[in-house]
C-alpha cells in the first residue's frame, strides 16, 4: 500500500525533517509510526497526503507516485485516504452528520445517499444519537469519533491518523484504538502516528520508529 | 460531468452559500450594502442621463426652421417659396403662419405675462413659413442647407434655426457619458477591491474549514463554488435593491417637485430608468460581486 524510498524533506533554512527514509506498509496492515517530537512523523503523514512535496526520493501510495502527482490529481488521491487529526478538524458550522456527509458530497453522491451512509458511519462509532449536534457541543471523544466516521465513510484504502488520541484521556484513547482495529479488520490499511508507548504496547502491532528524521526500527512488533 | 451531477453540485453550492449567510450575516450584509450604495448612485446617474437623452430625442423629433417673410412679399412669391420648401427632400411639412396667427400664438404663449401682452397695441410680428423637418440623423444637415439657401433672398427677412443649444447639450452629454464611463470604471474597480477585502474576511474566517475541505479531497473549484454562488446572488440582490431605491427616489422627487419649479430636475427624473439601463445596472452588480468573490477566495484556494 505504501512504498517509501530514500525520502528526504528539507525545509528552508537547512532544517532536515526526513533523511533517506525507506519503509513499506502492506495492504491491510495496521502500523504504528512512533518516535519523539520532531522525529518526522507528521511530516511523513503530510507527504503521504500530499500536503507537502518531498525534496527528493520516491513515495508510492496505492501505486501512485505521490511526489510526481500533478496538483489536479491531488483531490483524487485524498479521496482514497481517510485522515484523522489530533485536533479533530471538524467544520464548526456543520452538524456531525453533515461533517461526515461532506466527504461523500465531494465524491458526488446524491444527498439522500450521503445522509444514509453518513448516518451508518456515525452509528459505526456509536454516535448516531448525536447526528444533529454541532462540534461545539460535542466532547473531545465524541468529536474524534465523528472525525473517524468521516475518515471511513468513503471506505478508503488507507487510513492515516496523526496523534488521534493526543487530546483524549486514556480510556477514550483505548476506545478510539478499538475503532481503528475494527476498521482495519474490514480491510483498510491503518497508519497511526503516536508517541503514546502504552497504547502501542497494548495494541501489539508493527511499529516503525523514527528518530531525527530517519527510520530507527521498521520491523518491531511490540510484544 | 453528468447533468445530474452538475445540478447536485449547484444545489449544494446554493445550500452552502445560504448556510454561510446564516452564520456570518454581518460581513455579507456589509458587502451587499457597499454594492447597493454604489449601484444606487450609478442608477441615479443613468436615470438622469436617460431622461435628458429622451428629452433630446423629443426635441430632435420636432426640428423646425422658421422662415420669417418680409411684410412686402407678394403672395405669388410666398406661394413659390412655400412649394419650393415643400418639395425639398427631408422636409415633412410646411405651414404658413400669417401675422394675425403669429400674434395670436404669441398672446397664447405669453398669457401669464399679462402686462407684456397688454402693451402690444399693434402687430409687430412678421408672417412666417414654419418648416418641419423629417426626424432622423439627417435632419440637422437638411436644416443647415435650407438656412444657407434662404439667407439673403429678397422675400425672406430672417431665418431661425436655433439648434445651437441642442448641439451644446449633446456635446455636454457626450462629455458626461465619456467622463461618467471612465469614472464608473474607476469606481467599480474600487468597489471590487473594497468588496473583495470585505469578503476576504468571510473567507479568512473559514480558512480552517477550507483547509479541511481540501484535505478530505474537495477540488479547489468545489470549495470556491459556494463563495461564487453567494457572490452571484449578492450581486443580483444588490442590483434589485438599488433599482428599487432609484425608482423610489425618482417617485419621491417627482412627488415633492410636483408641477412646480426646478423644471430641469423634473425633466431629469420624469420617466423611470429604461429597461436596458436597469438591466445594465443589474449586470454590472452581478459582475462586480462575482469578481469580488473570485478575488477574495482565489488567495485561499
Amino acid at each position: 500500500m505504501i512504498r517509501v524510498h530514500r525520502l528526504c524533506k528539507l525545509y528552508p533554512g537547512g532544517v532536515t525533517a526526513l533523511q533517506d527514509v525507506d519503509l513499506a506498509v502492506e495492504r491491510g496492515e495496521f502500523v504504528f509510526l512512533t518516535g519523539p517530537s520532531g522525529a518526522g512523523k507528521t511530516t511523513l503523514l503530510r507527504i503521504l497526503l500530499r500536503q507537502e512535496v518531498p525534496s527528493s526520493g520516491q513515495v508510492l501510495v496505492n501505486g501512485r507516485n505521490v511526489a510526481a502527482l500533478p496538483a489536479a490529481k491531488v483531490p483524487e488521491l485524498r479521496r482514497t485516504i481517510g485522515v484523522v487529526f489530533q485536533d479533530f478538524k471538524l467544520i464548526s458550522r456543520k452538524t456531525a452528520l453533515d461533517n461526515v456527509a461532506y466527504v461523500l458530497n465531494v465524491a458526488g453522491l446524491s444527498r439522500d445517499e450521503q445522509r444514509r451512509r453518513a448516518y451508518l458511519a456515525l452509528k459505526g462509532v456509536g454516535l448516531q444519537h448525536r447526528a444533529t449536534a454541532y462540534p461545539a457541543v460535542l466532547s473531545g471523544g465524541e468529536q474524534q469519533r465523528v472525525a473517524i466516521a468521516r475518515a471511513v465513510v468513503n471506505e478508503p484504502d488507507l487510513l492515516l491518523a496523526d496523534e488521534p488520541t493526543g487530546n483524549l484521556d486514556p480510556d477514550l484513547a483505548v476506545e478510539i484504538m478499538r475503532l481503528f482495529r475494527e476498521i482495519n479488520a474490514r480491510g483498510t490499511t491503518v497508519v497511526v502516528a503516536t508517541h503514546d508507548r502504552d497504547l502501542i504496547q497494548r495494541m501489539q502491532r508493527r511499529t516503525i520508529v523514527l528518530e531525527r528524521g530517519a527510520v530507527a526500527d521498521a520491523t518491531r512488533a511490540t510484544a | 460531468m453528468r447533468v445530474g451531477s452538475r445540478l447536485h453540485r449547484l444545489a449544494y453550492f446554493v445550500r452552502d452559500a445560504a448556510d454561510e449567510w446564516r452564520h456570518s450575516p454581518g460581513v455579507n450584509l456589509l458587502a451587499v450594502g457597499t454594492l447597493v450604495a454604489t449601484l444606487f448612485l450609478a442608477g441615479l446617474v443613468a436615470l438622469v442621463l436617460a431622461n435628458v437623452d429622451r428629452h433630446l430625442d423629443d426635441e430632435r423629433g420636432s426640428v423646425q426652421v422658421h422662415v420669417y417673410l418680409r411684410d412686402s412679399v407678394e403672395p405669388a412669391l410666398r406661394q413659390n417659396l412655400f412649394l419650393e420648401l415643400t418639395r425639398t427632400p427631408g422636409v415633412a411639412a410646411v405651414e404658413y403662419v400669417d401675422r394675425d396667427e403669429a400674434l395670436r400664438r404669441y398672446r397664447a404663449w405669453a398669457e401669464r405675462s399679462a402686462e407684456l401682452v397688454e402693451e402690444i397695441d399693434s402687430n409687430p410680428l412678421p408672417a412666417s413659413l414654419d418648416v418641419t423637418l423629417t426626424a432622423g440623423p439627417g435632419a440637422e444637415r437638411v436644416g443647415d442647407a435650407i438656412v444657407a439657401g434662404l439667407v439673403g433672398r429678397a422675400e425672406v427677412e430672417d431665418v431661425r434655426y436655433d439648434r445651437d443649444w441642442l448641439a451644446r447639450v449633446e456635446a455636454l452629454l457626450a462629455v458626461a457619458r465619456l467622463g461618467g464611463g471612465a469614472l464608473a470604471l474607476v469606481v467599480f474597480a474600487a468597489v471590487v477591491f473594497v468588496m473583495a477585502s470585505v469578503l476576504r474576511l468571510a473567507v479568512h474566517a473559514r480558512r480552517e474549514e477550507i483547509e479541511i475541505m481540501l484535505l478530505v479531497g474537495a477540488t479547489p473549484s468545489f470549495v470556491r463554488g459556494p463563495f461564487l454562488v453567494a457572490g452571484l446572488v449578492q450581486g443580483m440582490v444588490a442590483g434589485v435593491v438599488a433599482l428599487l431605491g432609484v425608482e423610489a427616489a425618482r417617485r419621491g422627487l417627482t412627488g415633492w417637485l410636483g408641477a412646480e419649479s426646478l423644471a430641469l430636475l423634473g425633466l431629469a427624473t420624469a420617466r423611470p430608468l429604461p429597461a436596458g439601463a436597469a438591466a445594465l445596472v443589474s449586470a454590472v452588480g452581478v459582475l462586480v460581486s462575482l469578481s469580488a468573490a473570485y478575488f477574495a477566495v482565489r488567495r485561499s484556494v
